[in-house]
C-alpha cells in the first residue's frame, strides 16, 4: 500500500460519520466537527503527552468497545472507529468530570488574582466539565510562589496541572531545554535547574501555550484583564518574518503582544522580542510634535504648519542648489517606503535614495536585482531537504525562521549548513554543519566548496535552498560566490533581511538603481512606464546609495537630506555618517523617537509608529503582511501623509495621503516585466592577521540587544545573552586571553572590553556582539565584520 | 509435601556458593546456550512459543510472541540494532523473587540473556536493577564479569560469531520504573516516565530500537526450557499457563519464603508449605500478586493461583506476591499503607494518579484516624472510579485495587471507623493487645 | 362653607401629629442599613487593603463606572496580603447607578457600600472618587500601607487567624465595615 497524501479513513464520531485523513488525531477530527472535547497538554504543534487525561472519549475498534476510555489527543483515527465523546456517553463525560474534580483539587482559587483569569482553558472546561461543588476538604499542595525562572516569565506551581506544554515547547520547538519536570507524584513541578534560568529566545511562548496561570509575563503581570483589552490583529515589526501577532490595549497603551495563529509564517509561536519588545511606543524618547531648530539652535516644538512650511523651503533652497538625498531607513511599511521612493523622484528630482541603513555593496544592490521575484516561502524553507545560510545566524538574525528550520531538522532530518565563524546556539539547535571562515573570506571559502562534495551534493537535491542575510553583503564577493552555488545546485536563493522594511522598500523602488516595481533606472521603457504614472522626467543615471550620499553631502556634494528613521551608528562607517549629516546644509529628519540624527536635523518630524498606523510589510518571502492601526490617534501621521504633505508645500502631489492611497497609486503601476543580468563577479580578499595582539574581527547582532525598539524592557533585557568576546583556545592563548577574563579588541577610535568565552572559531578571529551593552562595534570601532583589531587582555 | 514443590529456578539456590560460574557449570549451566547458539534464531522463538511461558512480571504476555514481534530483515526498523532489557526493578510491595534469583543464580539469568538475544538478534542487553538492590547489583556484576572472562559475552562467543555485550544498569529507586516504558526511558538517561504507545518496544524501544523488555524470572526460565524442552516445561502448571513459578509468601505465616510450584497451586497448599498461619491466628486478607492485585480472604483460599485463575476471582495473578494477613491486621489501615506507597511512587505524570492518589491517602488517613464521614467510602469508591482505567500506566489502576477490593470484601471496617473507632491504636489500647499493624 | 372650616380643619389638626417630613440637610438621617450609598474599600485589621485589584466589580458593572488596576505587591512595598492589589481604583459616580453587583462580585469582600447617600457636585470631576477617597478610614491598631503583615506568622494564620489576633493587640474591634 502507498501512502498518499489523499489517503482517508473514516469513523464514526457522536453518530456522525466523517472522513479523516490517516493519522490524523482524534480530537482534531472531533474539532473539525464541532465537537470540542477539553483539553489541556493536547496542542496541535507539540507532539501528544496524553499526560493531563482530561480528553478522555469511548471508543469502540472494530464493533469491540475498548475496556478504558481513550486519550482522544493520542490516539490516531482509524477505519470504522466509531467515538462517543461527552455528548453520547455517560462513560467519556463521567471520566472528564473525574479528571476535572482530580486537577482542580491541588489547584488554588487564585483566579481574581491571575492573569490567566477570563482567558484561562482552565476555568473555562472548569466551569463546562467541572463539578459545581468540591468534595476535596482536605490539604492542598502548596509552593512559595511566584518563582521567577527567567526576568520575564514568572512561574505558579500551585497553579500548575503539569500538562508540559511548556516544557515540551522548549525541548521541542525552541531547543532550549532550560525548564523540565522536577520531583514526583503531587510534588511534580516544572523547574530550573540551580543557576541556569530559563534563557530562551522563545520563553514568552510557554506563557501563551500554558493552560493556567502557571506561567504568566513578569512585564504584563496585573497589568490588566482580558475584558479591559481591545485586541487587534497586527504585524510584528521586529523582523522581515512578518509574523502575524495579536496587539492589545487598554486605554491608549499597549498592554502585550500575543503571536498570531498564521500557519503560513509563524504558526503560533513568536520570538521574545516581537511579543516583549513595545515599550518604546511609550519611551520618553519619543518625539510626537515637529521640531524646528531655532536661531539659538535648540529643537523646539512648533506647529505641524510652521515645521512643514521650514522645511519645504529649505528643501527647495536646497534642490536648486546642489540637491537632496533620500536614506529611507528600513523600517518602513511598504506604502511608506513607497512614498520616499516618489518623493526622492517626484519632489527631490532624484535618484538619490537608498533604504539601506547598514553595511552595503554595490554587488548587493546587482544580487537584490534578482530577489525581486522571491519563490521561497517558509513552507519551501520547511520542505527542503537541505538549506545553506550565509550572512546570517538564524537564530539571533531571523527567529522564527530559525524555528521552522528546527522543525524541518526534527521532522525529516533536514541538512542545514552555516557559513559561520562558530558554533552558536543557532547552529547546535538546528545540528547544522558549519563552514568555518575567516571573517571576510566567506566567499572564497564558499567557492572553494562550489567545485564539489557534501555542500554540493546536499544542495543539489531538488527543494533545496540557500537563506542570505544582509550581511552578506559586508562581505565582497559574496553574493555572487552564492549564486555560482545556486547556478551549480539548481538551490533557490532566498534573502532574508535582518530589517521588516526591507524587503518592501526594495519592491517599491527605495534604491538608487530600481524603481517601483523593480523596474531599472537604466531600462528607458520601463523609466518611461513610471513617467507617464508620476508625470515627471526621471534620469536615466541611478542614483547614490546611502554610504555615497552620505559621502556626497559631508564632501558638499548634496544639499539637502531626508532622513526617515536611519541610525547613523548601523552604517559601516558611523563616524563618516555623522560627517556627513553634520555637513549637509539642510537635514529633515522623519522619526518616531530621538537619535544621532535629531540632534543634527533642522527639522524633525515625527512620525507614527505600527501602533499608529496601517500599513503593509513585505515579509522575507515577499508575502504581503497587512495590519490595521492597534491604537487610534496618539497625534502623529503616517510618514507616507508626512511626505505628502511635505511634497504639496513643495508643489508637488505624491497622493500618498494615506496608506491605501498609496497602495493605490503603486498598485497601479504593477510589476516590472523585464529581466535583470546575473551580479558580476567580485572576488573576495582574505584579511590575515598581521602582527602579534591581532586578529580578525566577526561580528553580527543578537536578538536581544541595544535597539532602538527594545528601549524601556528590563525583563526582556534580562534575556538577552550575555556579551562575550569569543576566540578558540588557541588563538586566546596566543594573545594572553584566559576564559572568564576581560578581553579588550581596540582599533585606532576605541575599545571595546568584554569577558572573554572560548568557542570553535577559526584561529585568529574573535567575536564581538554587534550591537550588545557594552559592545557596539560599529561605532566604538569604526570597523565591522573581516576588519583587523587588536586584541589584549584586560 | 515437599513433592508438589518444582525446584527449577530455584534448584541451585541452597547450593554452596550458587552464584559463582564454577557451581553453576558443575550443575548443567551454560549446556543450554551452547544448544541455543548451534540452532538457528527463529528455532528459538518457536520453541519458547511452544513452551507456553508467560511473562513473569505481572501482565502475563506469551513470551515467545513478544520475541517475535522484533522486526527482522534488512529494512525498516528490521535494520536498525535490537536490544533486550531485562526489568529487574522489582519493586511491588511484597515481591522478591527477582533479587533472590540474581542473588543466588545469576548466571541462569545470563544464561537466559545470552540465549534470548541470539533469538532476538539482539547484541547489546541491559539489565536494569533495582537501585536499592544494592548486593545482587554486584553479585551480578560479578557474574558477568566471571561470564565475560569464560568468553561467554562478548565478542565471537564460542566461536559461534554471535557478540552480545550485557550491562548492568542500577536503578534510582522509582516504582515507575518498573514499567518497561518508563525503564527504558531511565536507561536512556531521561527521566523515568512512561511513554506512550504505541509505537511499543518491539518497534521503538530503547533508542527508538526494537526492544525486547521481560522480566528476570521469565528470561532465567529460558535455559531451562531450552534444556528440557517445551514438552517438559507444560508437564507443569495449566494448559494457559505451564511451567514453574516462584511464589513469594510473606505475611504472617510461619515459614515465610520462596515457593517455586507449578502454576495453579492454591493458597491451601501454599499455606501448608509455608507451615500454617503464624501463631494460628487466623487469615483475615491476602494478595495474590502484590499490593497492585486486588485482595483476596479466607474465601479464595482455593483458588488456582496461575493467570487464568487468579483473573476468574476478580483478581489477578501479578507477580504472585503472596502476602498474607491475620485477623489482627486493620484493612484500612493496610489499604492506607499500600496507598500511602502509591501516592509516594506515582510519578506524577498523567492527572488520575498524580491527584488521585494525593487524594485518597488524605482520606484515608483522616478515616483511619476516627475522623472519616458517612461519604467518605462513597467518596473513595468514586475517585478510584476516576482513576481507573483513567491513567497513563497501570500504577494508577493498581492504586485502586487494594482500596476498591478492601471496601468489597470489608466495607463494614470503613465504614465502622467513621463510629469513632481509629483503626490506629491508641497507646492505652497497646498496653494490653499487641496490635499488628500499629505505626512504631 | 362647611368646606371652608374643613379644609382648615386639616391643616389644624395637622399641626398637632407628629411631623414626617425630614429636616435635610440640617438634619442627617441616616438611611437604612443596607441602603445601597457610597462605596468603601475595607481594610484588614492591620491596615492592609483587602482589594487584590482583581477588576471582578468593573467587570461585573452594568455602568462601566468602575476602574481598577492591579499592582505587585514587594517585599519592600506592601499594600495587600497576597500577590497583587489595587494600585489604581475608580468608581464614577455619575455613571453608578447603586445595583451593588460590584460588592457581590468582590471575592474578598474588599468593596462594600456604606449607607451613605450624599453623592452630588457641582462639577464631574469631583464625581469620580479615586483610592484614597474611597479607602475606609484607619482605625486603632491599623496601620497605613505599605508595610509588612502584621497579624500572624504566615498567609495562613493572617487569613485564618488575623480577626482573632488583631483583637488581641487593641482593646477595640476594628473589624467590622463603617457606617456613618
Amino acid at each position: 500500500m502507498t501512502t498518499t497524501e489523499t489517503e482517508t479513513v473514516t469513523l464514526t464520531i457522536d453518530g456522525i460519520e466523517v472522513t479523516a485523513p490517516k493519522g490524523e488525531i482524534l480530537i482534531r477530527t472531533c474539532e473539525r466537527l464541532g465537537i470540542i472535547v477539553p483539553r489541556f497538554c493536547d496542542h496541535p504543534l507539540l507532539e501528544p503527552a496524553g499526560a493531563c487525561r482530561q480528553c478522555l472519549v469511548e471508543v469502540e475498534m472494530g464493533g469491540r468497545p475498548m475496556p478504558k476510555p481513550q486519550a482522544s489527543c493520542t490516539m490516531t483515527v482509524a477505519d470504522g472507529m466509531v467515538v462517543k465523546t461527552q455528548h453520547t456517553s455517560p462513560v467519556a463525560d463521567k471520566a472528564q468530570q473525574g479528571v476535572m474534580e482530580l486537577l482542580l483539587i491541588n489547584h488554588p482559587l487564585d483566579c481574581p488574582i491571575c492573569d490567566k483569569g477570563g482567558e484561562c482553558p482552565l476555568q473555562n472546561q472548569a466551569m463546562s466539565t467541572g463539578r459545581t461543588d468540591s468534595r476535596f476538604v482536605e490539604t492542598k499542595r502548596t509552593f512559595p510562589k511566584p518563582l521567577p525562572i527567567s526576568s520575564q516569565v514568572l512561574l505558579d506551581r500551585e497553579r500548575c496541572v503539569l500538562c508540559q506544554r511548556c516544557t515540551r515547547f522548549s525541548d521541542e520547538i525552541a531547543g532550549d531545554p532550560f525548564i523540565d519536570l522536577l520531583e514526583r507524584g503531587a510534588n511534580q513541578q516544572i523547574g530550573t535547574a540551580e543557576d541556569k534560568p530559563f534563557q530562551s529566545y522563545f520563553s514568552g511562548n510557554t506563557i501563551q501555550i500554558c493552560p493556567v496561570g502557571a506561567l504568566t509575563s513578569a512585564a504584563y503581570r496585573f497589568r490588566s484583564r482580558p475584558f479591559d483589552l481591545k485586541s487587534t490583529p497586527s504585524v510584528c515589526e521586529h523582523c522581515s518574518s512578518g509574523c502575524a501577532s495579536r496587539t492589545d490595549t487598554r486605554r491608549g497603551q499597549v498592554m502585550r503582544k500575543l503571536a498570531g495563529n498564521d500557519p503560513e509564517v509563524n504558526e503560533e509561536w513568536l520570538c521574545d522580542k516581537g511579543r516583549f519588545a513595545f515599550r518604546y511606543l511609550g519611551a520618553k524618547q519619543r518625539i510626537t510634535r515637529p521640531l524646528l531648530r531655532d536661531e539659538s539652535g535648540q529643537l523646539v516644538e512648533v506647529s505641524w504648519t510652521e515645521a512643514l512650511r521650514v522645511a519645504a523651503e529649505g528643501l527647495l533652497a536646497a534642490r536648486g542648489n546642489r540637491g537632496i538625498g533620500v536614506l529611507a531607513g528600513g523600517r518602513l511599511t511598504r506604502e511608506d517606503a513607497y512614498a520616499y521612493a516618489k518623493f526622492a523622484r517626484v519632489a527631490a528630482g532624484t535618484h538619490d535614495v537608498d533604504f539601506r541603513a547598514r553595511p552595503h555593496s554595490a554587488e548587493e544592490l546587482a544580487f537584490l536585482q534578482t530577489q525581486l521575484t522571491p519563490t521561497v516561502t517558509f513552507a519551501a524553507v520547511e520542505a527542503a531537504p537541505s538549506v545553506l545560510t550565509v550572512g546570517m545566524d538564524l537564530e539571533e538574525e531571523s527567529g522564527i525562521l530559525f524555528l521552522r528550520v528546527r522543525k524541518a531538522v526534527r521532522k525529516h532530518g533536514q541538512r542545514v549548513f552555516t557559513l559561520g565563524q562558530w558554533s552558536t546556539p543557532g547552529v547546535e539547535k538546528t545540528h547544522a554543519t558549519l563552514i568555518k571562515s575567516v571573517p571576510g573570506a566567506e566567499a572564497s571559502v564558499l567557492r572553494e566548496l562550489s567545485v564539489g562534495g557534501e555542500l554540493v551534493d546536499a544542495l543539489s537535491a531538488t527543494g533545496s535552498v540557500i537563506l542570505v542575510g544582509d550581511r552578506a553583503a559586508e562581505v565582497p564577493g559574496l553574493h555572487s560566490a552564492v549564486a555560482e552555488l545556486a547556478t551549480r545546485t539548481g538551490a533557490q536563493v532566498a534573502w532574508v533581511p535582518r530589517r521588516a522594511g526591507d524587503r518592501g522598500a526594495l519592491e517599491v523602488g527605495a534604491v538608487p538603481t530600481l524603481l517601483p516595481g523593480g523596474r531599472p533606472v537604466t531600462d528607458a521603457a520601463a523609466r518611461a512606464e513610471v513617467e507617464r504614472a508620476w508625470g515627471v522626467t526621471l534620469s536615466a543615471e541611478p542614483g547614490r546609495s546611502t554610504d555615497e550620499i552620505l559621502a556626497a553631502a559631508a564632501s558638499g556634494a548634496l544639499s539637502g537630506l531626508v532622513v526617515g528613521g536611519v541610525d547613523p551608528h548601523d552604517l559601516a562607517d558611523p563616524a563618516a555618517a555623522l560627517a556627513g549629516l553634520a555637513n549637509v546644509g539642510f537635514l529633515v529628519s522623519l522619526e518616531i523617537m530621538t537619535s544621532a540624527v535629531t540632534e543634527l536635523a533642522d527639522v524633525v518630524l515625527p512620525v507614527a509608529p505600527d501602533a499608529h498606523r496601517a500599513g503593509t510589510y513585505v515579509n522575507w518571502e515577499g508575502r504581503h503582511r497587512p495590519f490595521a492601526p492597534s491604537l487610534d490617534g496618539g497625534g502623529v501621521l503616517p510618514d507616507c501623509r508626512v511626505l505628502d504633505t511635505l511634497a504639496v508645500e513643495m508643489d508637488v502631489d505624491l497622493f500618498t495621503q494615506t496608506p491605501s492611497a498609496a497602495a493605490g497609486d503603486l498598485d497601479r503601476l504593477g510589476p516590472y516585466t523585464g529581466t535583470f543580468t546575473a551580479p558580476t563577479e567580485r572576488p573576495g580578499s582574505t584579511p590575515r592577521p598581521a602582527q602579534v595582539g591581532s586578529a580578525v574581527l566577526a561580528t553580527w547582532r543578537q536578538l536581544l540587544d541595544d535597539g532602538a525598539l527594545q528601549v524601556d524592557e528590563p525583563a526582556l533585557a534580562g534575556t538577552a545573552r550575555a556579551p562575550r568576546v569569543r576566540a578558540n583556545a588557541a588563538t586566546a592563548e596566543r594573545l594572553g586571553l584566559t576564559e572568564g577574563g576581560q578581553a579588550s579588541v581596540a582599533t585606532d577610535r576605541g575599545a571595546i572590553t568584554l569577558p572573554v568565552e572560548l568557542a570553535d572559531l577559526p584561529d585568529g578571529v574573535v567575536w564581538l556582539p554587534a550591537h550588545s551593552p557594552g559592545s557596539q562595534v560599529r561605532s566604538t570601532l569604526g570597523v565591522g565584520h573581516g576588519a583587523l583589531v587588536r586584541v589584549t587582555a584586560g | 509435601m515437599s513433592d508438589i514443590l518444582t525446584p527449577v529456578l530455584t534448584s541451585r539456590w541452597a547450593q554452596e556458593n550458587s552464584w559463582t560460574l564454577e557451581t553453576y557449570e558443575r550443575t548443567g549451566g551454560y549446556r543450554a546456550m551452547r544448544t541455543a547458539l548451534a540452532g538457528h534464531p527463529d528455532q528459538l522463538i518457536q520453541l519458547c512459543k511452544d513452551s507456553g511461558l508467560r511473562g513473569r512480571g505481572g501482565a502475563g504476555f506469551p513470551t515467545g510472541m513478544k520475541w517475535s514481534f522484533i522486526p527482522q530483515g534488512g529494512e525498516g526498523a528490521g535494520a536498525k540494532p535490537k536490544y533486550l532489557v531485562i526489568n529487574a526493578d522489582e519493586g511491588e510491595p511484597g515481591t522478591c523473587k527477582d533479587i533472590p534469583t540474581m542473588m543466588a543464580d545469576p548466571h541462569s539469568l545470563i544464561e537466559g540473556c545470552i540465549i534470548t538475544s541470539y533469538a532476538i538478534r539482539a547484541n547489546f542487553c541491559a539489565i536494569y536493577v533495582r537501585g536499592e538492590a544494592l548486593h545482587p547489583i554486584r553479585r551480578l556484576r560479578a557474574a558477568v564479569a566471571e561470564a565475560y572472562a569464560q568468553g561467554y559475552l562478548g565478542t565471537d562467543i564460542l566461536g559461534t560469531g554471535f557478540d552480545l555485550e550485557i550491562v548492568v544498569h542500577a536503578g534510582a529507586g522509582a516504582y515507575i520504573c518498573g514499567e518497561e516504558t518508563a525503564l527504558l526511558d531511565s536507561l536512556e538517561g531521561r527521566r523515568g516516565q512512561p511513554r506512550l504507545k504505541p509505537p511499543f518496544p518491539a518497534t521503538a524501544g530503547l533508542y527508538a530500537s526494537p526492544t525486547v523488555v521481560n522480566n528476570v524470572e521469565t528470561i532465567a526460565s529460558v535455559p531451562y526450557i531450552v534444556a528440557g524442552g517445551a514438552e517438559w516445561f507444560r508437564t507443569m502448571g495449566s494448559e494457559k499457563s505451564p511451567g514453574p513459578k516462584i511464589y513469594s509468601v510473606s505475611g504472617h505465616v510461619e515459614r515465610p519464603g520462596q515457593y517455586e510450584a507449578p502454576m495453579g497451586i492454591t493458597l491451601r497448599t501454599l499455606l501448608e508449605l509455608a507451615g500454617g498461619m503464624k501463631d494460628g491466628i487466623p487469615l483475615k486478607f491476602w494478595t495474590p500478586g502484590g499490593s497492585s492485585t486486588p485482595m483476596f480472604t479466607a474465601e479464595h483460599l482455593d483458588v488456582p493461583l496461575d493467570f487464568e485463575g487468579a483473573a476468574g476471582a476478580g483478581s489477578m495473578l501479578g507477580t504472585t506476591a503472596v502476602q498474607v494477613f491475620n485477623e489482627t491486621v486493620s484493612v484500612p489501615w493496610a489499604v492506607m499503607k499500600w496507598t500511602e506507597f502509591y501516592k509516594h511512587e506515582s510519578c506524577g505524570k498523567c492527572t488520575p494518579c498524580r491527584e488521585g492518589t494525593y487524594w485518597l491517602v488524605q482520606i484515608l488517613e483522616r478515616m483511619v484516624h476516627g475522623e472519616g464521614t458517612e461519604s467518605d467510602v462513597e467518596t473513595l469508591l468514586d475517585v478510584c472510579d476516576n482513576i481507573l482505567g483513567r491513567s497513563f500506566c497501570a500504577l494508577g489502576d493498581g492504586a485502586t485495587s487494594p482500596i476498591t477490593s478492601g471496601i468489597k470484601y470489608f466495607r463494614q471496617e470503613f465504614l465502622d471507623l467513621i463510629a469513632e473507632q481509629p483503626a490506629v491504636a491508641r497507646p492505652e489500647q497497646l498496653a494490653d493487645v499487641e496490635l499488628t499493624g500499629a505505626p512504631a | 362653607m362647611f368646606d371652608f372650616f374643613k379644609g382648615f380643619g386639616v391643616t389644624f389638626s395637622t399641626m398637632f401629629k407628629k411631623v414626617v417630613t425630614e429636616e435635610y440637610p440640617e438634619d442627617f438621617p441616616p438611611a437604612a442599613p443596607r441602603y445601597h450609598g457610597r462605596h468603601q474599600l475595607n481594610r484588614h485589621p492591620d491596615g492592609l487593603e483587602k482589594c487584590v485589584g482583581c477588576e471582578l466589580c468593573a467587570w461585573a458593572c452594568p455602568a462601566d463606572a468602575i476602574f481598577v488596576e492591579g499592582g505587585d505587591n514587594t517585599e519592600e512595598a506592601r499594600f495587600s496580603p497576597g500577590e497583587r492589589y489595587g494600585a489604581d481604583y475608580q468608581i464614577n459616580y455619575l455613571r453608578c447607578i447603586g445595583c451593588g453587583l460590584c460588592i457581590e462580585a468582590c471575592p474578598t469582600r474588599s468593596l462594600t457600600m456604606t449607607n451613605f447617600y450624599e453623592l452630588a457636585d457641582d462639577n464631574r470631576q469631583d464625581l469620580i472618587y479615586t483610592k484614597e477617597q474611597l479607602l475606609a478610614p484607619l482605625l486603632p491598631g491599623m496601620e497605613q500601607p505599605p508595610h509588612p503583615m502584621r497579624l500572624g506568622k504566615d498567609e495562613q494564620d493572617y487569613y485564618v487567624q488575623g480577626p482573632v489576633l488583631a483583637r488581641q493587640g487593641v482593646e477595640s474591634d476594628p473589624v467590622g465595615e463603617q457606617v456613618r
